[in-house]
This record gives C-alpha cells, structure tokens and sequence, in this order.
C-alpha cells in the first residue's frame, strides 16, 4: 500500500523533476542566491527554516513593517496608526492602490482577515502578537481598527505577521493547520516585490517579479534560492559564478571566501548569540546547581576571567563581537552599548582577589574550596554541538577558569540533550544559544521567573528583574519603555545569570563584478537577503550592463571581459533531459563491456596451447 | 530431479522470513528514533519565537502528547494503510516527500551501483584470471584505495578539481550535468569492492578440477574462462549486485550531501537534523523494505542459478 502510493506519487515527482532544467532557461535577468538551509514547504503557514522565512519576507508585506533603519516600525500596507488616548484603540491608514499578485485590491479587509484568521488558527510564530481579546473593524476599504480590552502598543511592536489575500485564504477557514500547511500556494498570490512560481524540493526555489507591486521595480525579473548542502561547494560555485550571492557561510571558510577576485563579504550582525547561562535550580526535584554559583560575587569574578575577545578571535575566527547584553546589537534600536565605566573588564588578577575575599580558599590541588559546603569548585559546563563555536569557546573558558582556581568540565552534547539537562536542571552552567524579535520583550522575558520551567535556561528568580520586564511590556511610551529596557539590560548584565558570549556574526558574500546595489537593514551590518525586510533585494541590480551571472543561456552576453569560467555555468542549464545521460550511460557501459571482452579475447587467443 | 523448477515450499519460506523481518522492522523504526535524546517540538522554539501554549498545540497536533503505547499503536494502524504521516518540521506528507526525492536518488545511486558493478566484475575477472600480472597487481592495489577511501573526501576532491580549478561541472545541485561527479564519486568508491569479490572468486574457481578437465578438452583460454570460469566465479558478486540494487532506496547519504544532491539519502540527513520522526520513520521503512525484498530475490534467484542452494 505504502509502496504504491509512493510508486505512484514518484512518477509524477520524477516527470516534473525532468522538465526543470529546461525551464530554467530564459534570457531575463536572474539573480541566483546559494542557500544552505533548505525550503521544505512553500507554504506561508508552514514557515520554519532560515530560508523559508527569508523565501516569506521576499513575497509578502507586514501591515507596518520593521524600518530599513534600525528594525522599528515604519509604513508598508499601512501608512501609519494611531492610537486614542487610552491606547484601547488604534486606527491604521491602509494604503490605497496596492493590489495582490493576481490584480484583486488589497484592501484592510484582506489584513483583519489575516490577524483573524492568524488568531483563529493559532499559528505559533504570528499569533503571539496579539493581546488577549484583540478585535478588528474596518469601516472602509482603507482604514483598520485595531482594539484591544487593554491599553497596548498593538500595531507600533510591529506585529510579524505577514499579510495574506482574504480571496485565497478564507476557504481554508475552520480547516485544521495540517491541512492548511498541505495547502497548495504556488504560484503565490502575495503583495510582494517577488511571488515564487516554482519549488523543487531540496534544490531550488524560483520567485518571478510580482508585476503589481506597489512599491519601486526591482531590477531583476527573476530571483533563485539554490540549496547547496555542502559549503565548500557553494563557495566553489560563487567562484565560478554559478551563483552571484552565497548566504550563511561558516567563518572557517571566510578566507577561502575573501581569496575570490570581485568578491565582496558583508558580516552582518545576527540573530543568534552565544551564551554561558548558570543554573540556579528548581526545574525538578533531581535539579542538582553548585551552590557557590548562586553567589553573585563568584559569577561576576567568572565573568572577569573570561577573555571574550580570544573566543571572539579563537572559537569564531574574528568573525564575531565581544557579548555584552542579552539584547543582541541587531535590535539596534533596544540594545544597551554599557558604558565603558559600567563594564566588567578581563582582569583575571581581579577575578582571583574577588574570590580570595569572598571566602573561596585554593586547597591543595589549587582548586577554590565553598566555604559553605566544603565542595571543590568544578562545573559541569556541556556545550551545545548545534552552536557554532561553542566547543571552542568551552575549552577556551575551561583554561580560563582554571587561572582562578575553578575546574570546569566543559563536554560538547547534541541540542537534544542540552534540552533534556535544560528541563530537568540537572547541570551547573552550559553554552547554548539564544535568537529572538527585534521587539526586547520576548528576549527579556526568557530571564524571568515565570519562564522557569519553560524556556529559563537555568531559573534565574530575581523580584527586581520580574518587575523591571513587567514594566517595560505596560509602558506605552516608546521613550520610557526605551528606558526601562536598558536598565533591565543593564541589571542583568551585573547580577550575571548568564554571560552573553559572542554575538556571531553571519557572512553572506556576493560577486561586485556582477551584482550591485545590495542593501543591508538594517543599515550597517544589516542582512543583505530578506530576513526583515526585501528592500536589499529590490534594490539589488546587475552591475554592469548584462554582468548577470549564470542560468541565463546566453554565452556572449556581454559578460565583464575578465570575468572568469562564464562556461562551465552553461553546463548546469544545457537542458539536456536526465534521461538523456542515463541512456548515454548505459550506452557507454555496455560499449566497455564489449569492447573489454573482445579485446581480451582477441590478445589473449595467442598464449593459449 | 526438479531441474531449475522453483521449489515453492524454498519461496514461501523465504516469504516468511522476509515478512517477519519486514514486521520486526516496523516496530524497531518506530522506537528507534524516539530513544534519541530531545524534544523535536522544543527545538523548534529555541530558535524562533514559539509561545508554551503554541508548542503545546503542536505537540498536540502531531499526536506527541500521547502515551508512546497510543502513538505506536496509531502509527501502525496508519503505517497499514498506507499512510506514513506528515513532517513534523514541514507539514508536509511524508510519501509525497519521499516520491520527490526516489527519482534523483535512483538515478544516482542506480547508475553509480550498475557503472562499478559492470566495471569492478570485468577488473576482477581480469585480474583472476591472470593473477600476479601487472594488471592485477595494479587493480588490485587501486581497488584496495578505492574501497577504502571514505568516499565523502573522494567527492570533495573531485568537486574541487571539476568544479571548483577546471570548473568543467557544477558545483552540486539537481541538473544532468551534475549528475556527473556524484556518479563518478560513487562508482569509484564501489568499484573496488566488486573487482576484490570478483577476483577472489575467479581465483577460487580457477583452482577447481572442471577447470583443468576443461582444457585438458582443448579449450582455448577465453573458451574456458568466458564458459566454464566465469558462470561458476560471479555467484557471489551476483549476490552483492542484487543486495547493492535493494540499497539504491536508501540513497547515498554523503555523496549527496556533498553534492547537494535532492535525493532520499539528503532527506534522511536533514530529518535527523531536525529530528523529524515521520519523515526517518518514512525512508527508514522504504529502505529497509528495499533491502528485505532484494534479498528475498536474491534468495531467490540465487537458488535459480545454484540448484545446490535450494537442495540444502
């Protein structure tokens, strides 16, 4: 049974499959983006990876989406909102004119369709964004009304929800998620630069320009993820111009990458930061923390000792900026820089004084003693073997802390396991990882006594702490919320329940001699792809006339005069069926074979007597 | 004497064997994965922005809140029916994943397995055949490194070289020119298996008293060796043949690693990635299957070919 339908459906997979290469050429301008993460399902509701978030971001709109700046809100669908006195009620100005993909108005029927509908359903990244009790009017084609029972900050957060077509969706209303995640989407009917028209699993993705954008034209009639599994592979096909932009390369590749002629690499910083989290314990009845760790002093002196810059030069390669909060510098606009006079410097001479007052006597294998117990210091640290760098950085902490007289037993374990310890407290301190909203309060909300239990690395319990985030999440003013973010950063930063070790940055790299006009957001070191926003991608335009890469099939083309191998590219796009090669393949074997045996024959008939 | 006829108590029994493998099969596959340590739904809300109540609704709606006993019981009943569920990571039905994924890797793994086959058994008759010339010397030593070498570096070298110095092939991805350096990878790494198999038995049979009687006919060399030699020699690479064919479903998982290559052994790399039960659950079962039922037919066949097997 199993086997006919797979039979069945492998048929059919296999004559699509066979007609793909041949689509493929065009003499329009394409853009082809190596991807390592692949996009497993196109579908909006079934987001997940990287790569299908950063696919979403390119097609569809937020109704006020995140600035190109500095990742706040800023107009898209909407114009603007504003609030009444009492921050019960918002009205946002849909802007008029924008029509979906397929030419049907967008109008602020299609956004409450979504909010609701995202509500409804409770699709697990959208509907966080929406307080309790959340409702939507909208009395004309134009204008939204968001209300809630409690004064919020409703639309102004933004809400990452991306706005979908009511003409579309609405039949799948009251339907379960697994079905509306099996929902056929192609092509996409989004209000995007970009809607994608075609989906080869586990290889490539094709987005057309959406010829009823609402916004400036892109460049590029035409965008291309193609999934590379292998690193080294994309960067030899970035080489070869195969590919003009390689996203998500690994640092130890950077010079590998930085040796190519014409190629420009942006370090952007990420999502994702590096932390050594202590546990304070209370997970689980077996919850075993060191008690020496619940003394701030013996924290603050671990971070003392800590060089983050030999694990910024050593487990990332230079790749990377020194942990500071546990707001990453990406939320440009929410994270605390601390002041130089506030910050805990490397000072493993300090780090020792500190302890040696604090009571913690060196026995005699030089190892500090608790006072209070009588326990030798060593900490069981696991690392994460899912974090780049962490082993690296494990080891690095290990020497560290052994200059101050604490043993640790840093021991790389799978993201698994980590959770498993994570769960049941059952683990003095460990490095993972954390990756979370421009918006602070999720980021913050993760240190609190409430998310013990949950997703509390170690259960920190800080009254202060709590009070601080309860705070900033009932402020509606941007200005004092802005604030109390910033103390909570810095009241973190000095109690140490966590050390924020690096913030790695991730490297994309393009070739200048055949793509320009990438624009990062946010600004600076922002990411070049779409990860919050496809203004790089629409700003993104051939460098020269016709310097376009690879699938177009025009040999000539007026490519750069120097630019190298423009031929081997052609080889990925001949269009030559694959059951072509499996013929010549079986032609060429069955040649061999006769050709072997008669020649053997033929010389060998000689020494036979 | 039942010359050639198949014996079809020696089938049922071997039908029997293979469907209680296969049944054994079912059951490992289901708690095999569910012993790895981790929470495939809290992976997921390390990295993005998952509430308690949302994860609580996934694990929900993929039945993960049950009792593992429920789970199995409910896995079977729909294993049964043909249905091997969705992804967790994806949504998206595990048979049509598979089904988009059997192509490629058939066509890699299928023509790399059919290219080593054909050439490893001609290397290896050769080299029996005239064992201790300069040809046999030099296969045998070259087909030693090939079998050896681990067969993901083998790839990178020949991506390095064809893709990356003389930029004559892709660099990975689904495409009839990429098809070249993963088949030529696989071939190279699966040659030398054949060609050792194949020369260890011509050797064998070399030695055997119908050999000698055979030319003591008057035979000419190749006479003896292409009639009485390498009928009786390729029984046991035949054998290897037929299980490396049941193999070809389980995909080659570094080649196509390296190669970006979108076929099942890629699928089964990501799944354990991301610890996407139904989709390992999924491929395991195909695979194992293929496995089972390629050595049913080698069972088989062997006792076609070899009356002495089914005599035992």
């Amino acid at each position: 049974m199993v086997a006919l339908r797979i039979a069945i459906a492998a048929l059919v997979a296999a004559a699509s499959l066979a007609a793909v290469p041949a689509a493929a050429a065009a003499e329009d301008s394409t853009l082809i983006i190596g991807m390592t993460v692949p996009i497993e399902n196109p579908n909006i509701w079934a987001l997940n990876s990287s790569s299908e978030w950063s696919a979403v971001t390119l097609q569809y709109d937020m109704m006020l989406k995140f600035s190109d700046d500095d990742l706040s809100a800023a107009p898209s669908l909407a114009t603007g909102c504003e609030p009444n006195s009492d921050y019960t009620r918002w009205t946002c100005a849909i802007r008029e004119g924008v029509t979906w993909s397929d030419g049907t108005p967008l109008t602020s029927r299609d956004i409450a369709f979504t909010y609701r509908f995202v509500i409804d359903q409770g699709f697990p990244y959208f509907s966080g964004y929406f307080p309790e009790g959340s409702t939507f009017e909208t009395p004309d084609d134009n204008t939204l009304v968001w209300v809630t029972p409690e004064p919020s900050r409703g639309p102004e957060v933004p809400a990452w929800v991306y706005v979908v077509p009511e003409h579309i969706w609405s039949p799948y209303v009251g339907k379960t998620n697994k079905e509306i995640k099996q929902a056929p989407t192609l092509p996409t009917v989004s209000s995007g630069p970009y809607v994608m028209t075609e989906a080869a699993p586990g290889q490539s993705w094709t987005f057309e320009r959406n010829p009823y954008f609402w916004g400036d034209e892109p460049a590029y009639d035409r965008i291309v993820y193609r999934l590379y599994t292998n690193q080294e592979a994309m960067v030899q096909a970035l080489k070869n111009g195969e590919i003009q932009i390689a996203d998500g390369i690994e640092s130890a590749l950077l010079p590998a990458v930085e040796a190519i002629p014409d190629v420009v690499v942006q370090k952007i910083t990420a999502d994702s930061w590096t932390n050594l989290a202590f546990n304070f314990g209370g997970q689980d009845p077996a919850s075993a923390p060191l008690r020496a760790l619940q003394d701030v002093r013996v924290r603050q002196a671990i971070a003392m000792a800590i060089d983050k810059q030999a694990i910024v030069d050593k487990a990332y390669q230079g790749v990377a900026s020194p942990g500071e909060t546990i707001i990453r510098p990406l939320s440009v606009y929410w994270h605390l820089d601390i002041p130089d006079d506030q910050l805990i410097p490397y000072d493993p001479d300090g780090a020792n004084a500190m302890l040696d007052e604090a009571g913690y006597a060196r026995g005699d294998d030089g190892i500090r003693i608790d006072p209070e117990t009588g326990d030798r210091l060593v900490i069981r640290m696991p690392t994460s073997n899912d974090t780049p760098g962490s082993e690296i950085a494990g080891k690095l902490i290990a020497s560290f802390l052994q200059q101050i007289g604490i043993e640790v037993n840093a021991q790389p374990v799978s993201a698994g396991k980590i959770y498993d310890m994570q769960q049941s407290g059952d683990f003095d301190a460990y490095i993972w990882y954390w990756s979370g909203d421009p918006d602070p309060n999720y980021q913050l909300s993760v240190f609190t006594s409430a998310a013990c239990g949950d997703l509390s690395d170690g259960c920190w319990r800080d009254p202060t702490y709590d009070a601080l985030v309860e705070k900033q999440a009932a402020t509606l003013d941007q200005d004092e919320r802005l604030a109390i973010v910033r103390e909570a950063q810095q009241y973190v930063y000095d109690q140490v329940p966590a050390i924020p070790l690096a913030y790695p940055n991730a490297i994309v790299a393009y070739r200048s001699d055949l793509v320009t006009g990438l624009t990062p957001v946010p600004a600076g070191d922002g990411y070049l792809t779409p990860s919050y926003s496809y203004t790089g991608l629409v700003n993104a335009r051939p460098a020269s006339s016709g310097g376009e890469a690879s699938a177009p099939a025009s040999p000539g083309a007026s490519a750069e005069p120097g630019a190298p191998q423009a031929a081997p590219t052609q080889a990925g796009s001949t269009g030559v069926p694959v059951w072509i090669w499996v013929l010549v393949a079986a032609v060429v074997v069955v040649i061999l074979a006769v050709v072997v045996v008669r020649r053997r024959s033929a010389t060998e008939r000689p020494d036979t007597h | 004497m039942r010359s050639g006829a198949l014996d079809l108590r020696f089938v049922a029994r071997r039908a029997g064997y293979a469907l209680l493998t296969l049944a054994f099969i079912l059951a490992v596959n289901f708690f095999l994965f569910r012993i790895m340590p981790g929470d495939p739904i809290a992976l997921l809300a390390r990295s993005q922005r998952l509430s308690p109540e949302a994860l609580e609704e996934q694990r929900r709606a993929f039945g993960l809140d049950q009792p593992l006993l429920v789970q199995f019981v409910v896995y079977l009943r729909e294993t049964l029916t043909g249905q091997l569920g969705v992804s967790l990571v994806s949504g998206v039905d595990v048979v049509d994943l598979i089904a988009s994924r059997l192509w490629p890797t058939v066509l890699l793994v299928g023509v790399g397995t059919l290219l080593a086959a054909v050439i490893g058994v001609l290397i290896g008759i050769r080299g029996g055949w005239r064992r201790g010339s300069a040809f046999d010397s030099s296969s045998l030593y070259s087909s030693l490194v090939l079998y050896s070498t681990p067969e993901g570096w083998l790839g990178m070298l020949l991506l390095l070289l064809f893709a990356g110095w003389l930029g004559w092939f892709p660099a990975g991805g689904f495409s009839s020119a990429g098809l070249a350096l993963p088949v030529l990878a696989l071939s190279l790494g699966y040659v030398g298996q054949y060609a050792i198999v194949m020369r260890s038995s011509m050797i064998e049979v070399k030695a055997q008293p119908y050999i000698t009687l055979a030319r003591a006919k008057g035979l000419s060399d190749p006479d003896v060796r292409r009639r009485h030699a390498v009928p009786n020699a390729v029984l046991p690479t035949f054998t290897l043949v037929v299980l490396s064919v049941g193999f070809i479903l389980g995909g080659a998982i570094v080649i196509e690693t390296v190669f970006s290559w979108p076929g099942i052994g890629l699928l089964t790399y990501e799944a354990i990635n991301t610890l996407d039960y139904p989709v390992l659950q999924g491929v395991f079962l195909v695979s194992s299957a293929a496995v089972i039922l390629a050595a049913f037919i080698a069972d088989i066949a062997y006792g076609v070919i070899d009356p002495q097997v089914r005599q035992s």
